[in-house]
């Protein structure tokens, strides 16, 4: 075994088991009422290309078969902070978080084969919701103030094998774990706290599932290479103290891109995809999501943009939310290569039924290193 | 790119790590599908079973003595005796002279304090009497009733004593410490810094009774009378404020003016007696009176509160038998507190005050009792191994002859019952 491989086994395996815990995406109020807010599986390079550049970037958990060029042992993380702004008509609420959405380590096996493992957000489940009521209680009216909140996140994690079985094609396969659990709580404040106490329920939520998907890579020439995947994901299994609670199918996804790089310094893609939500429970939706970015300037520093669109995949009503958004970041390499900083903004604007509206600024920040 | 802009990228993706993620909910369409819902139950069988036991403190232990009289309700009445040790006779003057003389008591003053009594009670007139000696917990309110017939040593009307001005002048504060109020008769009254009345009767030889058998020994008794309200607590001698009799006496000097000399003596032994007595523990729940009663009462508490609810209030519901005869104005106060471990009458009452709970009972009242218990249902609720029962008593017991009866678990429709608040389990896990 090469020491490269001693590497990767080893950080498999200090990663399966750091990963449930420190993994969370963006969150979002259309999510709530749902399974939660789906994760991108994008680095900071795809996101700051509106998330184009996903199926052709080995450091997006998106597209397995993107890692078959990986020739030397990578790791990449990415963070993010976002500020939220969420319209419920009149009201308005500031929100903001920060997120280390995805981990992904690759390394070639093999001369042709390349293994990859890592982590990635497939549900934020991170939320908190006030709510004033005045209920009845023995005869008198008791004014109340509830809190639910949740804490944690559903994770993917992936172990992909790909393989450049012809030079202008390349195939890739995962299995996915999705595991995670959320820290829950459900208070109830009596404003007459002498008389009737606090109720205080908390409890922790894990979840479980498992899916699969394969994915390949074709050139077409030396610029045009077109992408496409598929995923399976089976169901989603909540249990609370062994006890399992909840039981939702998870979607059926598949989507393709395309990739033109006319020079040395300009790259434009565009990628698409459609996941089949909508018998993922209460409020869910099938989703199309598409995007459009670009990779300017050198490999060294280059300056991305993107744009993006599409659905959520929960929110009350008969329709889905919609999601548009714009991206813009920098990529900076150092030590010769061997690591590379990414930054990344992006503004999304997101709106649904009972004219909710959600605005939310992410700065991301990306490291990519190659020991 | 040069390293200050990656710096400033880094230092504000630090700076922003910190959460924010709980907003307002727009219901239910922004909300978790899960409902917080509140569960409103009386609980009639959690009380399971119960028992009063009897004993716990006599009259002569308790805190404070009740005295009152209400025609064809009760008639309480304070007595006690005080220690003598006033010898009859001591050393002649000047020393070393070893042979003795008689002293020659001069007067009397009995001090005792009112450590209850109602501010509306009209002419209130306490009443002292001289009772034969040799009083002891046996003592009945039969067996001194004679003595509170032809036995009266003085009276005062408290109510006027009160209305009298204050006599502030350096004089009086020098010898009393205090302002005081006075009547012709010389009665004396100081009001202390809780409220205490301190009352004094100056005795004469007549009313004092000095027997040089007994050395001063002498013993008491106190009545009330009022146009309404008599009713009063006096104070004890486990309550440290007992009724306490100063002598002034002389004693000649051969080569001097008689000396004046002045002893005080406290009491040894008090209690009250009255009638009618309580009647023995029956079926139901006594609390209070004396001998103090206490009830034990032992709870299950139902699977779904310890599973899957949280209990936000809960409420001791208890049905008196009847009213509590007495004066109306009074009132007494009983406490539940969980015992340690269930041991029947000697069971080990908790320490954990912020688990008892208390309920102040207003004589002549029947209205039913309810005492709010959250915190100890809460805490056994959570707790598998902690003995459920708890024992209600009546605090500063034996310090009244007031004693409520409860139904118990013998009389069905009556029982006693908890009026339970509780919140469900929340549905988490579900969207």
């Amino acid at each position: 075994m090469t020491r490269a491989s001693l590497v990767l086994l080893t950080a498999f395996g200090a990663l399966a088991l750091a990963a449930p815990t420190s993994v969370r995406a963006q969150d979002s109020q259309f999510g709530i009422r749902g399974l939660g807010t789906p994760g991108r599986g994008e680095s900071v390079r795809a996101r700051a290309t509106g998330g184009a550049f996903a199926p052709f970037d080995p450091y997006s958990p998106l597209l397995d078969a993107s890692i078959a060029d990986v020739r030397r042992v990578t790791a990449s993380v990415t963070g993010g902070t976002s500020w939220r702004t969420v319209d419920f008509g009149t009201q308005s609420n500031s929100l903001r978080g920060a997120r280390f959405p995805a981990f992904l380590i690759a390394g070639p096996i093999s001369p042709r084969l390349v293994i990859s493992g890592g982590f990635s957000t497939y549900l934020d489940r991170s939320f908190g919701v006030t709510t004033r009521d005045t209920i009845d209680v023995r005869g008198n009216p008791e004014p109340v103030t509830d809190e639910v909140t949740s804490d944690g996140a559903v994770t993917d994690l992936r172990i992909a094998l790909a393989a450049r079985v012809h030079k202008n094609l390349a195939l890739g396969f995962a299995l996915h774990g999705l595991t995670g659990s959320t820290q829950v709580t459900a208070i109830r404040r009596f404003d007459d706290s002498t008389t009737y106490r606090t109720s205080n329920a908390r409890d922790e939520v894990a979840y479980h599932g498992l899916g699969g998907s394969a994915s390949a890579l074709f050139d077409l020439n030396a610029d045009l290479r077109v992408a496409a995947w598929a995923r399976s994901d089976t169901h989603l299994r909540a249990d609370i103290r062994g006890r399992t609670v909840a039981d939702d199918d998870l979607p059926f996804s598949f989507g393709g891109g395309v990739r033109w790089r006319p020079g040395t310094e300009a790259a434009f893609a565009a990628a698409v995809a459609w996941r089949s939500w909508a018998g993922a429970g209460l409020n869910a939706h099938d989703t199309f999501n598409w995007s459009l970015g670009t990779e300017l300037g050198s490999l060294v520093s280059p300056l991305r943009l993107g744009v993006r669109g599409g659905q959520l995949a929960f929110g009350p009503g008969p329709k889905a939310p919609t999601e548009f958004g714009i991206s813009a970041g920098l990529g900076k390499q150092f030590s010769g290569g061997r690591g590379r900083l990414d930054f990344g903004l992006e503004r999304l604007e997101r709106k649904g039924g009972s004219g909710v509206t959600e605005r939310v600024w992410t700065f991301l920040l990306g490291l990519t290193v190659r020991p | 790119m040069t390293r200050r802009p990656i710096r400033l990228a880094l230092l504000l993706a630090l700076g922003a790590c910190t959460e924010q993620a709980t907003a307002p909910g727009v219901c239910p369409d922004y909300c978790p599908g899960g409902q917080i819902s509140v569960v409103d139950t009386i609980f009639a069988d959690m009380i399971v079973r119960d028992s009063a036991f009897s004993g716990y403190r006599e009259a002569s232990q308790g805190a404070g003595l009740g005295v009152a009289d209400v025609p064809g309700m009760i008639d309480s009445r304070a007595i006690f005796q005080l220690n003598g040790s006033v010898p009859p006779r001591v050393t002649n003057r000047p020393a070393p002279d070893t042979s003795t003389v008689p002293i020659t008591i001069d007067s009397a003053r009995l001090r005792f304090n009112i450590i209850r009594r109602d501010t509306a009670s009209k002419n209130l007139w306490v009443k002292v009497y001289r009772l034969p000696l040799g009083l002891d917990s046996t003592t009945t309110f039969g067996q001194v009733v004679p003595a509170f017939t032809d036995s009266i040593v003085d009276s005062v009307n408290v109510s006027a004593l009160l209305a009298s001005p204050e006599i502030t002048d350096t004089v009086t504060l020098r010898i009393w410490g205090d302002t005081i109020q006075t009547d012709s008769a010389g009665h004396v009254v100081q009001v202390g810094a809780d409220s205490t009345l301190i009352l004094f009767f100056h005795f004469d030889t007549t009313q004092a009774r000095y027997v040089a058998a007994d050395s001063g020994r002498v013993a008491y008794g106190v009545r009330v009378a009022a146009d309404t309200l008599a009713s009063i607590g006096l104070g004890s001698v486990e309550s440290d404020r007992s009724a306490t009799l100063k002598w002034f006496y002389t004693y000649p000097d051969t080569n001097a003016a008689p000396v004046q000399v002045t002893a005080e003596r406290a009491a040894t032994f008090d209690t009250f007696v009255f009638s009618p007595s309580t009647p023995p523990i029956d079926s139901n729940l006594a609390v209070g009176g004396a001998p103090a009663a206490r009830s034990l009462l032992r709870v299950a508490i139902p699977e779904i509160l310890r599973d899957s609810a949280d209990v936000v209030r809960a409420t001791l519901i208890l049905v008196p038998v009847g009213p509590v005869a007495g004066a109306a104005s009074d009132s007494f106060t009983i406490v539940a507190e969980p015992v340690v471990a269930d041991l029947g009458a000697k069971s080990p009452l908790s320490t954990s005050s912020s688990f008892f709970s208390a309920k102040t009972i207003h004589l002549n009242v029947a209205d039913t009792v309810r005492m709010e218990m959250t915190d100890l249902i809460r805490a056994w609720a959570l707790d598998t191994a902690a003995t459920t029962a708890f024992m209600l008593l009546q605090t500063a017991e034996a310090a009244t002859y007031a004693q409520i009866r409860f139904y118990s678990t013998r009389t069905p429709a009556f029982r006693p019952a908890l009026h339970i608040t509780y919140v469900r389990r929340y549905a988490f896990g579900t969207p």
